[in-house]
């Protein structure tokens, strides 16, 4: 009887340790759907041959910043496990390490990045997220029309009616926009309706406090609102979200569009009709202001509910080196976080407007930073919107952002 | 008069007999203990956060403050928008709705040879998700790429932004929940009809009344319960809309479609405000208890 519990328990010994031997972490992932997830996975199926011991599965969800947010909000609210590595938008991770939702990185040296992006990953002297790849707002254009037309690439948004204008009364074509930008209700929209305000010197928040100046807000809905009433955009712009600016500006639709990055691989991959046709500049300014960007980039943030922490802060940290950044770079044009890349010579020659692109990163502004952001993004997007549509007028649209970003910000 | 009921006498009966009273205990307990964990409990810590100043973006710890919540929801413009968009959806889609669903109601009643295609073309808009539903006609209603528009450019008419004007949108949300809830009505109302004995319509034949005459003397009053049924329903959904207007609008443009429940959700799942979100579900919770209550005097009013 002895003898036999005891074959059995050595039975059940020799049958575990090979398991135990070759059991794998399986880490999950969480990647927007607008960020390349094919691409991300390449530079995992490598992790994993370094790494026979670790499974990365990638989730992807949500094409707008909004509907990632929500879906994580929901899940680390819950304290899910399921997540162990999440990409969040250079926005959010003031506000998940506030919520205690993110796992600090230890052992990072956060000079190695872009300044802008060692500071929105840094909370309390904690690195709560590491940079994915950086981003700013630029102006593509279509080079074929503008020589076409002898347009010079604007400088302000005024020239850039002018030149719009011109050249969509010469082609004669309706399905034609001279503009495309982000009017919907978008976190984009912030972008949208910060640009002209920073371009004239204005600000919203200032150390956590409220500070918008009413002249550049409304300088800027009504230069938004100008564009859609005067027909250089198109009249349902309040419509218009990212990726239909990135996918008319690749159906030959659109003369000048406002976008990150990323739209650039895809201007010029093989389903663009525009490839090769496609030119990258730095926005234009308000007259009399200056040419500002707005900036972007998303984090890899470690979820602090994560059943394996260890190995998802060595993904973390992998996903976030400048390997990586560059494979991710040449591969998917999204801008590195770290400042050496810009002049490499494989990244320079497959996006060549990375060279002027790292001045632009620079002196790109970051959205307001409070832990609030999310009803700040809100009241600026949706009113912006409701300025686009005609719901509100330019000058109520400043009154109404005023009156409910003083009761956020009290 | 003074003589009891049997069903109080049964009553006093198990309160007096021991083992009985022990049997009543035993039977209730996993109903009282379900209703109380899954209705009571989360109810009352809706109250409680409602009286608490917790956001999870602070860092802070919840603070109690009273009825400080209810105070800024008072003063909150966005909150008079929301419910006036609630109200308006109310207000329209839930007559809409009755009416939709009798019509449809009324000619599945009719005596097909096969009932089932009828039935199953009842159906269908009701076993589709609401999410679907808001997804799908946000298509319909497209400026571009919609069938709406293109059947409207066919007929010579203007094509119309839909999404881009406050009216517009709020049209299309309330011809989508019309469409989307008329087959529920249109459910509950089959069966009130179903109920209905041939007989009365063979006797009016006989007395020589006339269609309308039948509908507004035998139809109508015999389905009154079952219209009050078919209301409370649709009037509660009604108050609570989400689904629709947040796939089809995102509440837009501005937050001209936008429903209370959306700035529920809003304030607790994106601001993380779960002390003012759950200040707003408690008054949506009163509302719908409000209408509720008077839907069921009116009831009892009419005996």
């Amino acid at each position: 009887m002895r003898n036999m519990s005891l074959a059995a328990l050595a039975a059940a010994g020799t049958m575990a340790l090979p398991v135990m031997a070759s059991a794998e972490t399986a880490l999950r992932i969480f990647i927007s759907s607008q960020h390349q997830p094919d691409i991300w996975r390449e530079v995992l199926d490598r992790y994993q041959e370094a790494h026979p011991d670790v499974t990365v599965e990638i989730e992807t969800g949500g094409n707008t910043s909004e509907a990632q947010a929500q879906y994580l909000n929901t899940l680390m609210s819950a304290e899910d496990s399921s997540l162990d590595v999440m990409i969040l938008d250079v926005v959010r991770p003031a506000q998940y390490a506030a919520a205690g939702w993110t796992r600090p990185v230890e052992g990072v040296d956060m000079a190695t990045y872009l300044p802008a992006y060692a500071e929105a990953n840094t909370v309390g002297g904690d690195v709560v997220a590491l940079p994915a790849f950086a981003d700013a707002m630029f102006l593509y254009y279509r080079t074929d029309l503008l020589e076409k037309h002898g347009v010079a690439v604007p400088e302000t948004w005024q020239e850039l009616r002018a030149a719009a204008q011109k050249i969509l009364a010469a082609e004669g074509d309706a399905d034609l926009q001279g503009l495309s930008f982000q009017g919907k209700a978008i976190e984009g929209a912030v972008c949208t309706f910060l640009l002209p305000l920073w371009s004239l010197g204005g600000q919203v928040v200032e150390d956590g406090e409220f500070e918008m100046d009413d002249t550049t807000a409304l300088a800027s809905m009504e230069l938004w609102k100008g564009f859609a009433d005067d027909g250089t955009a198109k009249p349902n712009i309040s419509e218009v979200a990212t990726d239909d600016t990135r996918r008319e500006f690749q159906a030959g639709d659109v003369v000048f569009a406002v976008n990150w990055s990323y739209a650039w691989a895809q201007a010029q991959g093989e389903e663009s009709e525009v490839a090769g046709k496609v030119g990258v500049a730095r926005l234009p300014a308000m007259e009399g202001g200056e040419q500002v960007s707005c900036l972007g980039g998303w984090e890899w943030g470690v979820s602090a509910f994560t059943e394996h922490p260890d190995e998802a802060e060595a993904l973390v940290k992998y996903l976030s080196s400048p390997e990586v950044a560059k494979h991710m770079a040449v591969n998917g044009a999204l801008l590195p976080a770290f400042p050496e890349l810009y002049d490499d010579a494989e990244v320079l020659e497959a996006a060549p407007w990375f060279a002027d692109a790292k001045e632009v990163v620079e002196t790109a502004r970051p959205r307001p930073v409070t832990p609030r952001y999310a009803e700040v993004s809100e009241v600026i997007r949706t009113t912006l919107n409701a300025v686009l549509a005609g719901v509100t007028t330019p000058e109520d649209g400043v009154t109404e952002i005023e009156a409910r970003l003083r009761r956020v910000l009290r | 008069m003074a003589t009891p009921r049997p069903s109080s006498r049964l009553r006093l009966y198990w309160l007096t007999d021991p083992s009985d009273r022990g049997l009543a205990v035993m039977l209730l307990t996993p109903l009282v203990l379900l209703v109380g964990l899954v209705v009571v409990y989360p109810v009352a810590r809706l109250f409680r956060t409602s009286l608490y100043n917790h956001a999870l973006t602070s860092g802070m710890p919840p603070e109690f403050v009273g009825f400080e919540n209810f105070l800024l929801i008072a003063e909150d413009p966005v909150f008079w928008r929301v419910l006036g968009s609630t109200a308006i959806i109310t207000a329209v889609t839930v007559p809409g709705a009755l009416l939709m669903g009798l019509a449809m109601a009324l000619m599945a009643n009719l005596p097909f040879r096969r009932k089932w295609p009828v039935r199953l073309s009842l159906l269908i808009p009701w076993a589709l998700p609401l999410a679907f539903a808001g997804l799908i006609f946000a298509w319909f209603f497209h400026s571009e790429y919609g069938v709406v528009n293109d059947l409207l450019r066919r007929f010579g008419l203007q094509p119309v932004i839909w999404f881009n004007s406050p009216f517009w949108s709020m049209a299309a949300v309330c011809l989508t929940i019309i469409w989307k809830t008329s087959s529920f009505m249109a459910l509950i109302l089959l069966a009130g009809l179903q109920t209905i004995p041939r007989s009365l319509y063979e006797a009016a034949d006989v007395d020589g009344a006339g269609r309308w005459r039948q509908f507004r003397e035998i139809t109508l009053p015999l389905l009154r319960p079952a219209i009050v049924v078919a209301l409370i329903f649709r009037t509660i959904t009604a108050l609570q809309t989400f689904d629709i207007p947040y796939t089809m609008t995102q509440g837009g443009p501005g937050d001209a479609t936008a429903t209370l429940a959306m700035y529920i959700h809003e304030n607790t799942i994106s601001f993380l405000d779960l002390g003012y979100g759950s200040a707003l579900a408690v008054v949506m919770f009163l509302l719908s208890m409000l209408m509720t209550a008077a839907y069921l005097r009116m009831i009892r009013a009419r005996g």
